[in-house]
């Protein structure tokens, strides 16, 4: 069992959260911006985090900070975009060894939250504009991270499957924005999107690692803490809970194998239980290798490598998806359909329930055992209105019924049906 | 045999034994940490394709993929699938193959002593039978067909295509749709009789597990092996290139590279100690913060995706530089010069002291996580080495120590480059 999580507001809209564990050897601090999607937004503030990351006045060379993460003992730090439910988050995230296993007894936590604290307050900016060499060179990069989206079928055919089926909401905007407004980002207008971020963004900052945390809070609490700011509050995603009609979309691109992913929504999830029941109706379903869709269309139908379904809390959303030959599309559906049927049906045994209780309990024991995992379980956290620790997670799963897994069942709605596939005569 | 290791670096310790049996448990438990994460690996990967024992009388050439298809074989036991017997203890249960070994795996948070009693049994009670045999086709076919649509394994099987002119390393671990069509169950008991001696196999566990369980499960399920020599045919690799370059064209938005040094392999165990040595390198050469890199990343050659690695195994060793570029060929070019001046000029001794102590901070962290640990173990044993020893490689390294290895094990002319580029519109 981990430490538990401790918070304390350090300024408007600034939470400092912590996890103090001695059993780690590294102490990872993040520092989180979170933001409503909005398509005339999300560009631009996607190319912050790699802005940020490449200097700040102090140290305002690429190369020497680079040189400067080295003599932290191979201090990690990266800067990235992720997507959770209606709002888009940039992170600066740090990482480095605890202070007990420097050379030289170095204070390593005091320097890396000194570093990140300046790369988060105090870029680059000199007469209101970002350096132009460093804009040019990130916005290309962002081109290329929004076009190598296609490179993993796997997570593109998901992703646009998700797009699909939220259209016309927050949810389906891309985490890295769109190539047609890369153009427009200027060093000036990149820096304003910055200041705009330090006003409105609602800011995490996340320490977990075996140190002790309170030289950081105290250095971002200054950093953070004399500023005025309008930040927004986080709420829960809003999205569509029942299907109206099944959409079909097929897309062909120069492929052997077809991905096909199936968009199901599962139905007005009004309490925590309720969304705990439907994650588990998932996993039964098809989130591990004893579940009905490993079991029937791989195992038994022997039609795919991988066949699974995952939930997503904030979104209410379930999406099943697999790789197959084009010939067997229908096949595959089917099965995947009429398995999801049977489990309407109550086709599901205790022993069945038994075993996938015991398999999400292992999975939130794992998260306790990496200093990510702890991260990312809080953040996720924050968006679905449920500050509860991976321990009181796994007390609710104890005390899901059958009979409660089953009613999840009934409230899913196919909503998409979407196919990536080869080009026909190829 | 019992052996305590400890580091006083670390402060821990783990347990070697040489169990009556053969195999060889490698056990550090690991305070504070929920989960333990095991790996039970023999020394048989798709490299093994010609081989036989003292007691057969002539070689068997087996069909590409057998070593990865006799991995996924294997979880099929006689009274019912070795997914459906986790399923029981909640373990998260997985295997994988690489070139010169398989491994198979998990991790558990209860009923450690009933999941590892699972793992020892059906690894050493192999099941097949040729329909079973016959359906596994089917899913690995879909795999190979996922790995056919995936440009990052795509470039880089082909990059070992272009260095290797005879090495088995060249060919895809899962083989290819034909290639497994060949396998039968007469050939998987061979290739299980050779490989899967306990006496060529190790069983490492790190995290939250107790030594006692261990030892007397082994006890009670191992059998003692009877003692085989394996023979396998030496390759004749000759230091050439098959291949400059090699290209190809998927649908990806921008191309991809890997450029690849083919290095003069030793022993087992030189080759581990030089894998890290030539880490240390790989950060001198094209490291964030070198020179290399700076130069690449301003010019718009190379984004956040550059990536040097090596790829260190039995019998083979190479240094590789990935990543995504609208001209490879002058990174190819770039990396190239580099490598050539530093052999002639020597590396900078600042440089080189704070990418050593950089590079040392990184494996430090290795040390708290149990599946990097479990890793290690079996490494380590495989190249004949201890756990502990990577770090006292590490803290020994001399600049002279790494000019001497790269002027003796790369040189440029056997380099080879890899690119998948963009499908070309007609």
């Amino acid at each position: 069992m981990s430490g538990h999580l401790q918070s304390q507001k350090i300024g408007p809209g600034v939470t400092f959260r912590w996890v103090q564990d001695s059993k780690f050897k590294h102490n990872r601090i993040s520092v989180n911006w979170i933001l409503p999607l909005d398509r005339n937004t999300v560009t631009q503030y996607a190319l912050l985090p790699f802005l940020l990351r490449k200097g700040y006045q102090d140290c305002p060379d690429f190369s020497q900070l680079n040189k400067k993460l080295e003599e932290l003992y191979g201090a990690f730090l990266s800067g990235d975009v992720s997507k959770y439910g209606q709002y888009q988050v940039l992170d600066l995230t740090m990482q480095a060894v605890d202070n007990r296993f420097t050379l030289a007894g170095e204070d390593l936590i005091g320097e890396s939250a000194q570093l990140l604290a300046g790369l988060a307050c105090r870029p680059n900016i000199q007469q209101g504009s970002f350096p132009a060499e460093d804009v040019q060179l990130e916005k290309q990069f962002l081109r290329d991270t929004i076009e190598a989206e296609i490179n993993d079928k796997r997570t593109y055919a998901l992703s646009k499957c998700r797009s699909i089926m939220c259209e016309g909401e927050p949810s389906a905007i891309k985490k890295y924005g769109y190539l047609e407004d890369v153009d427009a980002i200027t060093p000036k207008t990149a820096a304003e999107a910055y200041e705009r971020i330090m006003d409105q963004a609602a800011i995490e900052i996340i320490f977990v690692g075996s140190g002790d945390p309170a030289k950081a809070r105290e250095i971002f609490a200054q950093a953070f803490g004399g500023m005025e700011r309008h930040p927004i509050s986080v709420g829960p995603t809003v999205t569509q809970t029942e299907a109206e009609k099944v959409r079909e979309s097929v897309e062909r691109m120069d492929l052997v194998q077809a991905k096909l992913v199936l968009g199901l929504r599962t139905g007005n999830l009004e309490t925590q239980r309720q969304k705990t029941a439907a994650r588990m109706m998932t996993a039964l379903y098809g989130g591990t290798p004893f579940s009905k869709l490993f079991l029937n269309v791989r195992e038994k139908m022997s039609l795919c490598y991988y066949c699974a379904a995952r939930f997503d809390r904030t979104t209410g959303i379930m999406m099943v998806d697999c790789g197959i030959e084009p010939a067997n599309r229908e096949k595959a559906q089917g099965e995947i359909l009429n398995q999801l049927h049977l489990l309407q049906q109550g086709q599901v045994t205790e022993e069945e329930l038994a075993s996938t209780k015991l398999t999400l309990k292992n999975s939130l024991r794992t998260v306790t055992d990496s200093l990510g995992g702890i991260n990312d379980w809080y953040l996720t956290q924050i968006f679905s209105q449920n500050n509860i620790s991976p321990e009181e997670e796994e007390r609710e799963i104890e005390s899901i019924s059958l009979k409660e897994i089953v009613e999840a069942a009934n409230k899913v709605t196919l909503d998409t049906v979407y196919l990536l596939t080869g080009k026909e005569n190829r | 045999m019992k052996e305590i290791i400890k580091s006083q670096r670390l402060g821990e310790e783990y347990i070697q034994i040489e169990h009556p049996s053969g195999l060889t448990l490698m056990l550090y438990p690991m305070k504070g940490y929920s989960t333990a994460y095991a790996l039970f690996a023999t020394q048989c990967g798709s490299i093994d394709d010609h081989f036989k024992t003292q007691q057969d009388d002539s070689y068997v050439q087996v069909p590409a993929g057998i070593a990865h298809f006799l991995e996924h074989k294997l979880f099929e036991c006689e009274d019912g699938d070795a997914f459906a017997k986790y399923a029981k203890t909640g373990a998260s249960a997985n295997a994988y193959t690489s070139f010169d070994r398989t491994a198979y795996l998990f991790s558990c948070s209860d009923q450690f002593k009933e999941t590892l009693s699972i793992l020892l049994d059906f690894v050493t009670k192999p099941y097949f039978t040729q329909q079973t045999v016959e359906k596994e086709q089917g899913i690995i076919g879909q795999e190979i067909r996922m790995y056919d649509d995936n440009p990052d394994w795509q470039v880089f099987f082909n990059l070992l295509g272009a260095l290797y002119q005879k090495h088995p390393i060249r060919v895809d671990i899962a083989g290819t749709v034909e290639s497994i069509a060949q396998i039968n169950a007469d050939l998987l008991y061979r290739c299980y009789r050779t490989f899967y001696n306990l006496n060529n196999m190790v069983l490492a566990i790190a995290g939250n597990f107790e030594v006692d369980t261990v030892l007397e499960l082994c006890d009670q399920i191992l059998k003692p092996a009877e003692n085989i020599v394996i023979e396998r045919t030496p390759v004749d690799e000759p230091l050439q290139v098959a291949q400059k370059r090699v290209e190809v064209h998927l649908p990806v938005a921008v191309s991809l590279f890997q450029i690849g040094f083919k290095g003069r392999s030793l022993s087992p165990s030189e080759n581990f100690k030089g894998q890290i040595l030539d880490e240390v390198l790989l950060e001198i050469l094209a490291g964030e913060s070198s020179p290399l890199y700076r130069r690449l990343y301003d010019k718009g050659l190379i984004n956040s995706t550059f990536v040097g690695e090596i790829l260190c195994g039995r019998d083979y060793i190479s240094m590789l530089f990935s990543g995504e570029s609208r001209d490879p060929d002058q990174v190819y070019e770039a990396i190239c010069q580099e490598v050539a001046k530093v052999q002639k000029e020597g590396i900078d001794p600042e440089t080189f002291a704070r990418v050593k102590k950089s590079v040392y901070g990184r494996y430090i962290g290795m040390y708290s996580r149990v599946d990097a640990v479990a890793g290690l173990m079996v490494q380590a044993d495989f190249a004949g080495i201890g756990v502990y020893e990577i770090l006292d490689v590490l803290s020994q390294i001399t600049k002279e120590q790494l000019e001497e290895r790269l002027a003796s094990i790369y040189q440029v002319e056997h380099s080879a480059l890899s690119v998948v580029s963009p499908v070309q519109e007609q």
